[in-house]
């Protein structure tokens, strides 16, 4: 089964035309996206600006990665489990949005950005606390999630913009 | 429900008339909101008690507060040139309407009731309270704003 095959049936199953055709669940499930957004995208700012040395400056990077640690997945959760019934509602619609596939690239680095850093940075914070000063890699992974973080945003928003060609359009329409 | 005009021609508007200023006005109040409402989420956590418990609420409270006072302040301006280019058409929304008292609300509660309490380190039970009042409140609003699109 191709992609586009994958996507096309996913979205015909009677709980996903159920759920893109109900006038209430799908904007429910829109508020959980962003609310896990704020939760997740919140807490990752915060830790990247603490990285830094913006913010926080009174407790250590250790304390501060450790106890947003399990809301900060929570948040991920969330979003990404939101993120993928409003995927599936649409799935056809999306595929054909070269904006969804720029997000779903970012997301990927987003994961790659955290294998990369792991051992120097976010599995590291003790040595990071002990260091005189933050080192420079903390502040490269932290500049660099910063700008993941709203290049996700960016191309998520930008789906909109983006007008499918009529003849690709799936049964259900734009909307 | 009552409806409102006021007198103003948005098609001159500079946000109807380019491509970029509007999305990237909705990217900006989506950062925003982001960082506002994740730092309030993180007292609100503390204060019901079920995260982030290794500091007092009021420390939380006021290493956070820079940052959710410049997350409304991407959110407070934005949002009102978002509204500029169509505000009849928001104005008329009930979502719109409810969005707004909610915003309202939430705000005045922010700065009074819940910066007092979390200030002042209450008893678990208070905290648990205002958090959780804290967090009815702000996803109100979020979904307040996705419902203008739906209605």
């Amino acid at each position: 089964m191709s992609v586009i095959e994958l996507f096309r049936w996913v979205q015909y199953t009677d709980f996903f035309t159920a759920f893109r055709e109900s006038g209430l669940a799908y904007p429910i499930v829109m508020t959980g996206h962003l609310t896990g957004m704020a939760l997740f995208g919140g807490m990752i700012a915060i830790t990247d600006m603490r990285m830094l040395g913006w913010t926080m400056r009174g407790s250590s990077i250790t304390d501060l990665v450790d106890q947003l640690r399990v809301w900060k997945r929570i948040g991920f959760v969330l979003v990404v489990g939101c993120g993928l019934m409003l995927l599936c509602a649409k799935a056809e619609l999306y595929y054909h949005n070269p904006f969804y596939w720029t997000k779903m690239t970012l997301l990927i680095l987003v994961g790659v950005h955290a294998l990369v850093f792991h051992r120097s940075v976010y599995g590291n914070t003790a040595a990071l606390d002990r260091a005189a000063k933050i080192p420079r890699v903390a502040k490269l992974a932290a500049c660099i999630s910063l700008l993941l973080w709203v290049g996700l945003v960016s191309a998520g928003r930008s789906i909109a913009y983006f007008d499918v060609p009529e003849d690709l359009t799936p049964s259900y329409g734009l909307r | 429900m009552l409806q409102i005009q006021i007198p103003y021609d948005p098609t001159t508007n500079p946000l109807n008339n380019n491509e970029w200023s509007f999305p990237l006005l909705e990217i900006i109040h989506i950062v925003g909101f982001a960082v506002a409402i994740g730092t309030i989420f993180m007292v609100d956590l503390r204060l019901i008690g079920i995260g982030l418990m290794r500091r007092l609420p009021s420390q939380w409270a006021r290493d956070v507060a820079p940052w959710t006072l410049g997350g409304f302040a991407a959110v407070l301006i934005s949002g009102p040139l978002i509204w500029s280019s169509d505000p009849n058409m928001y104005l008329n929304n009930g979502a719109f309407r409810f969005k707004m008292g909610a915003l309202l609300i939430a705000l005045v509660y922010q700065y009074t009731i819940h910066r007092k309490i979390a200030f002042s380190d209450p008893s678990p039970a208070v905290g648990a309270l205002v958090g959780v009042l804290s967090v009815a409140l702000w996803v109100s609003v979020v979904a307040g704003g996705l419902f203008i699109a739906f209605v």
